[in-house]
């Protein structure tokens, strides 16, 4: 989807249209942009921008608030769309996703054209536009849906992988960020192509073990299967407060909220994890995480909260003031197992207010 | 650096740092010792930032300096290593440190001591002096109701009082609720509290280091930390902040039911009976009649248990029910061979109590199951 929550915003408020948006958090606040229009982004507002960098390059800037609820209907009405289409629909977002189309429900023998038609579907039924890339795998697929925004659709047809390759920087390698790009650039591989030139053990000395899979990229391979049910691997919260936290029952009882997000995902996907991990990022911005592993693996709130406060006590949050706090769980599985049952369920002595 | 200890000594104090380094550790310098070394004595220290242990061993040192090496594989060498003279210099590069003995040599790397976190000092406050087998002990009868993991974060340790004539630990988990008294032998009545709470870590540190001996303990409140002067060794804990819940609110006061039993039959019962009890609830049941108690379980899957005791009890027939575990926490940490249950109906708090206890009151408060 193009410009996603800002588009959304933009359909349903006519005042906001044609002019610079963006959707996210207070400029006075320590709010980021979650999402800009194109017409915010002419000025160079990107999201993951702090909005008051934003408005310095944007005076003009309408900033709103989001609505997350609103752009979760919308995505179920675009993700039911993909799946009348086809079931292997792998999302990476609320707007964003993988779809194979190779068998499809409209018995079209052609990508482009599945891809046209569903563009109009989407734009039929939502108002919004959307961009597509249609290709032989997911890594170009994905490349191509950047190609051309909005209401893009870039195909990369197999006769035509290799002048496509030609053309890229290893910026868009899938699983190179800026720091690896930089390491990259620094031996004199900007382009695809150089990638291929270099033997693999060199590679490997440059970025490790991430060498024979850029090489495989850099083929245009790329054997990943569209999984429609990719297990999530982890799940969690963070938070920037507006003003820092130095009071250590505040920042207790965030936490705990936080460690109680993460019990009620677990409860509604079914699973148990093993593994804890607090986030803090004191005044200075310098950010330490803690983490704790236990089994048996659970989603007891009260146990969940405890591993979390548990850290928090090998952090020096409270002594230092505290800008941003997170809680997440990781090494997730199901249920399948009983779940071991707490000594919670016993009886409590009764303590007052207990 | 440069100095040689004896073997010996060096276990010793070493032994006391395993359990302070943390084994899932996500700060590499945590993991590691700092020694330094200067005059005829080396001082070793180590945190997980909760708590911090400092010590003290003879060492002649023939360069004075600081290095931090991995306590454990440290620990594990030097045990290793003959009744002899161990020598421990840091090589010419400052990043290998060589430790040997006799024909063994061996080289660890060492991380910047720059990185070793700055520890509080204590200082300030009053410090008072406890006896060291009496805080053993009191621990020892209160560290296993902690609580392991409870968003109450203030339940995740021990509420220590301190008073001139008088000390008090008390811990539960909610569940039950371990308090113990005791005399302070030469203190005036009356004068301040000093009130703490104690980290479940801190207290199984203190146990370590009160294991051998007697010796006295100069105890210090700092504004955030505690101080224990154990000996050569200084034990330094966070405390955790936080109001403890009004524990005397669940000490029942009116419990005219008392049951004595002799500890040890009683020990075995509640063993030999809950191997058969409920995995999960582990719930005995004690049946009340009169002159006799029967302890007794039964589970789905594994069948069922009985042991019917003898006791002087003449009032009315009752069952109460209890997690097996919680009662052999109380039975293996008390000494007096008779030990009282004392309740009112079923569903109220029961105590369980020492008969013939000297110089301390030890009240053991568990929450019964519904039967």
């Amino acid at each position: 989807m193009d410009a996603f929550y800002a588009s959304v915003e933009q359909r349903d408020n006519p005042a906001l249209r044609g002019v610079p948006v963006v959707v996210g958090g207070d400029p006075t606040k320590r709010g980021v942009v979650a999402a800009a229009s194109y017409e915010a982004r002419r000025y160079g507002v990107r999201s993951a921008l702090s909005m008051a960098q934003a408005v310095r390059l944007c005076p003009a800037l309408v900033i709103v608030r989001p609505d997350f609820q609103k752009y979760r209907s919308v995505s179920q009405q675009v993700f039911a769309l993909y799946r009348e289409v086809t079931p292997l629909v792998e999302p990476l977002s609320l707007d964003e996703a993988y779809l194979d189309v190779t068998e499809n429900a409209w018995g079209e023998p052609l990508g482009v054209t599945v891809a046209k038609r569903l563009k109009q579907a989407i734009r039929d039924t939502t108002g919004l536009t959307a961009s597509a890339g249609v290709a032989p795998n997911k890594f170009l697929a994905k490349i191509a849906s950047g190609w051309k925004k909005p209401d893009g659709l870039t195909v990369v047809a197999p006769g035509r992988v290799e002048s496509f390759l030609q053309g890229l920087s290893v910026d868009a390698l899938w699983g190179v960020g800026p720091r690896t790009a930089d390491k990259l650039r620094a031996h004199g591989i900007t382009m695809l192509p150089h990638v291929r030139t270099i033997p693999v053990e060199d590679l490997r000395g440059i970025v490790g073990s991430l060498a024979d899979w850029l090489k495989a990229l850099a083929d245009g391979r790329d054997d990943r299967t569209v999984e429609p049910n990719r297990p999530a691997k982890s799940s969690g919260s963070e938070c920037t407060y507006e003003s820092d936290l130095t009071d250590m029952a505040r920042i207790r009882t965030e936490i705990q909220e936080m460690a109680g997000e993460a019990a009620e995902w677990l409860a509604r996907k079914d699973l148990v994890a093993r593994t804890v991990v607090i986030k803090v990022r004191y005044s200075d911005f310098t950010t330490v995480t803690r983490s704790h592993s236990e089994s048996p693996p659970t989603r007891d709130v009260e146990r969940l909260a405890g591993r979390a406060l548990a850290l928090l006590e090998k952090t020096e949050a409270g002594r230092r003031p505290v800008r941003l706090l997170g809680v997440s769980v990781h090494n997730l599985q199901n249920t399948d197992a009983p779940v071991v049952r707490t000594r919670d369920d016993a009886p409590r002595l009764p303590f007052d207010g207990d | 650096m440069e100095l040689v200890a004896r073997k010996a000594d060096l276990v010793r104090e070493l032994q006391f740092f395993q359990q302070i380094v943390e084994r899932k550790n996500t700060i590499p310098i945590l993991a590691n010792v700092l020694i330094e070394a200067d005059g005829d004595s080396l001082t070793l220290l180590a945190t997980d930032l909760e708590v911090a242990l400092r010590s003290k061993c003879e060492a002649s040192v023939t360069k004075s300096g600081s290095v931090t090496l991995p306590a454990k594989k440290l620990y594990e060498v030097v045990r290793a290593l003959p009744e002899s003279d161990v020598r421990l210099a840091t090589e010419k590069s400052g990043q290998v440190v060589s430790v040997s003995a006799e024909r063994f040599e061996s080289h660890m790397p060492t991380l910047p001591r720059e990185d070793f976190p700055s520890l509080p000092e204590s200082g300030g406050g009053t410090v008072h002096t406890i006896k060291g087998s009496t805080l053993r002990e009191m621990v020892a009868k209160t560290q296993f109701a902690i609580t392991g993991e409870d968003t109450r974060y203030y339940l995740n340790g021990a509420l220590f009082v301190l008073r001139p004539d008088s000390m008090t630990f008390v811990a539960t988990d909610g569940h039950r609720l371990a308090l113990v008294n005791a005399e302070r032998e030469g203190g005036a009545k009356g004068g301040d509290e000093v009130k703490a709470i104690l980290p479940r870590k801190t207290l199984s540190e203190l146990s370590r280091l009160l294991s051998d001996g007697d010796i006295d303990v100069q105890y210090e409140r700092g504004e955030n930390h505690l101080f224990f002067q154990i000996g050569p060794r200084l034990l330094i804990s966070r405390m955790i902040d936080g109001q403890f819940p009004a524990f005397e609110k669940v000490i029942p006061k009116s419990n005219d039911k008392r049951i004595e039993f002799e500890k040890d039959r009683l020990t075995s019962a509640v063993r030999r009976v809950a191997i058969l009890s409920n995995e999960r609830s582990r719930a005995v049941k004690l049946v009340l009649d009169k002159d006799k108690v029967e302890v007794t379980s039964s589970s789905p899957e594994f069948g069922d248990a009985r042991e019917p005791l003898p006791v002087d009890y003449t009032g009315p027939a009752l069952t109460i029910c209890f997690n097996a575990q919680y009662v052999l926490d109380f039975l293996n940490v008390v000494e007096s061979d008779v030990i009282a249950l004392e309740l009112k109906d079923e569903v109220s708090q029961a105590v369980l109590k020492p008969v013939g206890a000297e110089g301390y009151d030890y009240t053991y408060v568990i929450m019964p199951m519904r039967v």
